[in-house]
């Protein structure tokens, strides 16, 4: 090996890569429960049970549990992960959330995707004062506190699942626009442009057709990360009573109603959810940089 | 130099001003009733019609903005005579609680990051000293594990075990105990100004509440500067003044040294939009851990609909932010001599 092997920009070798993998369980994973959490667990989570504050069973008396619930001999179903000081069974909640917080993310993420892909495509596809205004609104829109901007926006627009999406959207949206703009000023050189210039294909469709499916990478490799940090933002919102309203699953919600209890000693109503966030946007993270390093 | 930060301080001012005009139309266009807030739902006509001329809600929208922005200083001084309005809950005014408010969180996020970027240097330039390597790919996964975390539940974890469980933890219940009293204020920072009166005591107590807070932020924030730092760092150490350097033979550490300084100064933008980013995001942190800081104001202030008050939050975090990117901007050109302005 000589000194400066490493000064050398080598492509990286394509072979199976462990952090890829665990980062398209984990989202298969979550994208599944998002699917049929709300269904499969041993309790509505919505409601509560007359048990209150029970604490998760230990791991000695786990194997009794689930010899106990397959064989039906049991008084009601096992509290997997305990239940919450107002009798919400914490596992079937916690697998019912991915509906709520990915729901949330997924539309926030496509909204301000899709909107910031077609501005930032006229922001640089046409240069002129009216995109010249757009980019200094879109300046000002990123200027804005994330988290303190849509937590002013959800309370007073109401709490409510299409309010938290929009309110994400609004301060997403900055960045697809920049992203989409920097590829496009990019891309409008090519020859595939010149080409269909050639041809009379009108500036618009050029911008559309052609310009805008080859500037999506980065704004798609985007998402994953954006993703994950809404399913985070959700949460916070959530916590700080800005969110979606109780009884609605989502992990923020149940980790804020443990948060009073923790003091106490009485950990795992906040602590199961926040473990399933620390995964699942670890997940987004992991999956968008493997992304990232295939195609840029 | 001087010429681009007038500059630069003249796109700002401009900035904030769109920014208060978009704040103060947005807050007002969306299907919220502060008055109703105020005087309750079951409040007679008379009374809510007399809430809503208090709050100077009866006049048309441009004039509000009017007087908010100071073009009316006969009715009530506005941003041209330095006011931030009153808050329409506590009737004091908004400028003097965010006083009051905002050190408490610049403090605890100053800390953080101070303690981030020290622990962050060396691990990122470990990673990038040896890339694909063993410590490298550790580097890795924590800088997106730790990137990626709900600080506010590590704060509750941490409450638990060091609280609860280990009891080497003060409550989480603010800076001071009740029964401590707060030194006379001089800067507002309590550390500092715990330190210039002299008052170890508080100094020891604040600090001690700080502890968990700062290692919950820090962590979360060493995930992106990790990250950030081994990259420069890598780029740096393929750039050509180091092989230059290489190849006349200068000793190991010294080409370390210059590559370090290189891959310093664009880390300093990231910091830059984290610092911003943990402003607002530090609402989280400051509520478990019951801190006063401006977040638990901003919250505050959103749940009683104090339209003043949270116009004057929102134009404050936006205001120190673009600071403190002009401050790292100049940091930056002042580490890197490739940086001319």
């Amino acid at each position: 090996m000589n000194e400066f092997a490493d000064t050398t920009f080598a492509a990286p070798k394509r072979r199976f890569n462990w952090l890829f993998a665990i980062g398209v369980t984990i989202v298969a994973g979550v994208t599944l429960l998002a699917l049929i959490g709300p269904y499969i667990g041993p309790y509505d989570p919505t409601l509560t049970t007359p048990r209150v504050s029970v604490p998760p069973p230990s791991l000695s008396e786990i194997p009794g549990l689930l010899f106990g619930s397959f064989s039906n001999t049991l008084e009601h179903p096992p509290h997997w992960m305990g239940t919450d000081s107002s009798g919400y069974d914490v596992f079937s909640r916690v697998i019912a959330a991915p509906r709520t917080d990915l729901t949330i993310a997924l539309a926030a993420n496509f909204v301000s995707l899709g909107i910031g892909a077609v501005l930032g495509l006229l922001a640089g596809y046409f240069r002129n004062w009216g995109t010249e205004l757009l980019m200094r609104v879109s300046d000002v829109l990123q200027s804005f506190p994330v988290f303190i901007s849509a937590m002013v926006l959800v309370a007073l627009a109401g709490r409510s699942m299409g309010n938290i999406v929009l309110a994400l959207a609004l301060v997403y949206t900055p960045i697809y626009i920049r992203l989409t703009r920097a590829e496009v000023l990019q891309k409008k050189v090519a020859g595939y442009v010149e080409a269909a210039r050639a041809m009379g294909t009108p500036e618009i469709a050029i911008a559309f057709r052609h310009v805008l499916p080859n500037s999506m990478t980065p704004a798609l490799i985007q998402s994953s990360v954006t993703i994950g940090f809404a399913i985070l933002l959700t949460s916070g919102l959530s916590f700080v009573g800005a969110g979606v309203r109780p009884p609605t699953p989502e992990w923020g919600l149940s980790i804020s109603t443990g948060a009073n209890q923790i003091i106490l000693g009485e950990w795992w109503p906040s602590v199961f959810p926040g473990i399933a966030i620390s995964i699942t946007v670890f997940g987004f993270a992991v999956l968008g940089n493997a992304l990232e390093e295939r195609y840029e | 130099m001087l010429k681009y930060v007038s500059r630069r301080v003249g796109v700002g001012l401009l900035q904030l001003l769109a920014l208060t005009i978009a704040v103060f139309f947005i807050i007002r266009l969306l299907p919220a009733d502060p008055v109703a807030r105020l005087v309750g739902m079951n409040a007679s006509p008379e009374a809510y019609a007399q809430a809503e001329q208090q709050l100077g809600l009866h006049r048309p929208l441009l004039t509000q903005l009017g007087v908010y922005l100071g073009f009316d200083p006969e009715i009530a001084p506005g941003l041209i005579q330095a006011s931030l309005g009153v808050s329409w809950v506590t009737g004091e005014p908004v400028l003097k609680e965010i006083g009051t408010f905002l050190p408490v969180t610049l403090q605890l996020v100053t800390l953080a990051f101070v303690f981030a970027f020290v622990l962050s240097v060396p691990i990122g330039m470990a990673g990038a000293l040896n890339p694909g390597g063993g410590a490298d790919k550790g580097v890795f996964v924590y800088s997106l594990f730790a990137g990626s975390q709900p600080e506010f539940w590590w704060g509750l974890l941490l409450i638990y075990l060091c609280f609860f469980q280990w009891g080497i933890a003060p409550a989480p219940l603010g800076l001071l105990s009740p029964l401590t009293s707060a030194p006379e204020p001089i800067t507002g920072f309590l550390l500092v100004d715990a330190v210039l009166r002299g008052r170890f005591d508080v100094l020891h107590e604040a600090l001690s509440h700080l502890v968990l807070p700062v290692i919950c932020l820090s962590f979360v924030v060493s995930g992106p500067i990790i990250k950030m730092i081994r990259q420069n760092m890598m780029r740096a150490l393929q750039s050509d003044f180091i092989l230059y350097g290489r190849s006349i033979g200068l000793p190991k550490k010294r080409i370390g040294r210059y590559a370090l300084r290189a891959a310093m100064a664009p880390s300093m933008t990231i910091i830059g939009i984290l610092y911003g980013f943990m402003l607002s995001g530090a609402v989280l942190i400051e509520s478990v851990f019951s801190l006063n800081g401006i977040g638990q104001y901003a919250i505050r202030s959103v749940l009683n609909f104090d339209y003043p008050a949270i116009q004057g939050v929102v134009l404050v975090i936006a205001a120190v932010s673009l600071v403190i990117y002009l401050l790292l901007d100049l940091i930056q050109a002042a580490i890197d001599p490739r940086i001319v302005y």
